[in-house]
């Protein structure tokens, strides 16, 4: 019950800054500067088959063609996690139509000892996801463990059995190439939008 | 969704033990990018605080691909840059103004980018009011060319005083300066942290200057990072690599002071928590995106000039010795 009050309290306080943030337009100087700057393309972005909160077999190279963003949480996360998840829930709701068609989201857990589909179809389920276009994913330990360093995250089990680890969310493009990452979970969600948008606009 | 273990503690044995069991090996990669061409990287190791995205990049080097990541114990300051140019250390956080004087001098040294602003606090005691009010009075420093020395010297310079002429510099390599001021035996002194942190704590002295807060100096970046020239012609990826790993840690100083602040604690590059948490919650490690590091180096180099410690242009030393391109770089490919 504490715990519940807890989480609702911080993404209640997530919600609130990143919320104004959405209903901002953007400024003709952002605008610009999302036209103008196409993202780099950094490198090929590692690829992954794993299992989502359905159970279904979920890989990278099957989402060739729409954009996604893949990101690290773990559903017992109570303090940074609940922050990044609740603000990809508001960008979520602001892509519209593009959401789930042309626009993804890839959620894959840190905790995959502990995250069962189950569990991750609980947690999709708390933070409002369309599961259309957002994907919870888990997997094997080692293959999980591999993939989060190779996206640049750290991740380790604490000997009480909880998970301390890095934020790092990533956007990928339509062919599979890693173009950006954003670091921790305060970021701007609509520079992170104007992001994932100007992908769709590459040919 | 009830329980969550993660204190402070845990975390950081956690992260201890993962560098330690190897969990973190040379294969590690960002995307398929080019490993590093090497697996070694050296850097320096000093008393202060500020330079914390440093120590806590450790882990985040791992993750690039660097299976040996070594901390060297150096000189603050000068003696930073010339181990930097020596190639006793690949890369090193510095105060801007340390690096331009060895550049000048013609040292293999490559200021790669901007990390931090707002290190340093000018204490003076009830005379002092301004820096201005330095004039005739005493200063004290560990060590002329040291980075207090010729931070102050450019302090000086910009409010019109002679730093050779018209301050009693006070150097004593035994006593540290703070423990000279704090003794009522001198007027001031440039403090980094943890030593303002410190004195403000023991209510010794006031601020003149608080770097973090006051322009010009909270305009320009205080620490940036530098490399050996030579390791960066040989390895242009693992100096991207280097680069994005503390930029990472720099966001980590910014988003979780307690952790790292715990975390330097417990790897032993400080021993004081409250210190070096209250430093870390002071110190602008989120605009590294900010400010342009050329501007940092051409008012630094102004300013030095104007004192005679260089006789290089502030031009001179940008096309001698500033690359962006990786800065550059990560700063399109790293938000938040």
């Amino acid at each position: 019950m504490r715990m519940a009050l807890i989480i609702a309290l911080v993404m209640l306080a997530s919600i609130l800054p990143a919320s104004v943030m959405l209903m901002q337009p953007p400024s003709d100087t952002q605008r610009a500067t999302s036209e103008e700057q196409p993202l780099p393309k950094i490198a090929p972005a590692p690829g992954f088959r794993l299992t989502s909160q359905d159970g279904a077999q979920i890989s990278l190279a099957n989402l060739r063609g729409k954009v996604v963003a893949v990101t690290f949480i773990f559903t017992r996360c109570s303090d940074t996690c609940p922050v990044l998840t609740s603000m990809m829930s508001l960008v979520q709701d602001r892509l519209g139509p593009d959401f789930g068609s042309k626009i993804v989201f890839a959620s894959i857990t840190v905790d995959p000892e502990h995250d069962t589909p189950e569990m991750l179809k609980l947690y999709a389920q708390m933070y409002g996801a369309d599961v259309a276009g957002w994907s919870f994913l888990t997997g094997p330990p080692p293959i999980v463990q591999d993939l989060t360093r190779r996206y640049g995250v750290f991740a380790s089990q604490t000997a009480n059995g909880g998970i301390d680890h890095s934020f790092l969310t990533s956007i990928v493009d339509r062919r599979g190439i890693l173009r950006v990452q954003y670091l921790g979970v305060r970021f701007d969600p609509e520079e992170f939008r104007r992001d994932l948008l100007s992908l769709l606009r590459e040919r | 969704m009830t329980q969550m273990a993660q204190s402070r503690r845990r975390f950081l044995a956690a992260l201890t033990a993962a560098g330690g069991a190897g969990l973190f090996g040379a294969t590690s990669s960002i995307g398929q990018e080019a490993p590093p061409e090497t697996a070694t990287v050296r850097l320096s190791k000093i008393a202060g605080t500020c330079i914390a995205p440093q120590y806590l990049a450790e882990e985040f080097l791992r993750l690039e691909g660097f299976a040996d990541v070594q901390y060297v114990m150096s000189d603050a300051g000068i003696g930073q840059s010339r181990a930097l140019a020596r190639g006793e250390v690949d890369f090193s956080l510095n105060f801007a103004a340390p690096l331009v004087i060895p550049i000048d001098a013609g040292e293999a040294i490559s200021i790669i980018a901007g990390v931090h602003s707002g290190c340093f606090e000018l204490f003076g005691n009830e005379r002092i009011r301004s820096i201005a009010d330095l004039k005739g009075s005493t200063v004290g420093v560990q060590g002329l060319g040291g980075s207090p020395h010729v931070f102050l010297a450019a302090m000086a310079a910009n409010v019109g005083l002679d730093p050779v002429k018209d301050i009693n510099w006070v150097t004593s390599p035994s006593v540290a300066p703070k423990e000279l001021f704090a003794q009522g035996k001198i007027d001031a002194f440039l403090g980094f942290p943890p030593e303002p942190q410190e004195l403000r704590a023991r209510k010794i002295g006031r601020v003149i200057v608080n770097s973090s807060i006051d322009r010009p100096w909270s305009r320009y970046f205080c620490c940036m990072l530098a490399g050996n020239k030579d390791f960066i012609r040989k390895h242009p990826v693992a100096t991207k690599r280097v680069l994005r790993a503390i930029l990472r840690a720099t966001n980590l100083c910014a988003s979780e002071p307690t952790r790292v602040a715990q975390r330097m604690v417990d790897g032993g590059f400080t021993p004081q928590y409250d210190y070096a948490l209250q430093a870390l919650k002071e110190i602008s490690y989120a605009k590294w995106r900010e400010f342009d590091p050329e501007d940092t180096i051409r008012f630094y180099a102004l300013r030095l000039r104007e004192v005679g410690m260089i006789k290089s242009s502030p031009n001179k030393i940008i096309a001698d010795a500033a690359d962006w391109r990786f800065f550059n770089e990560l700063k399109r490919e790293l938000k938040g």
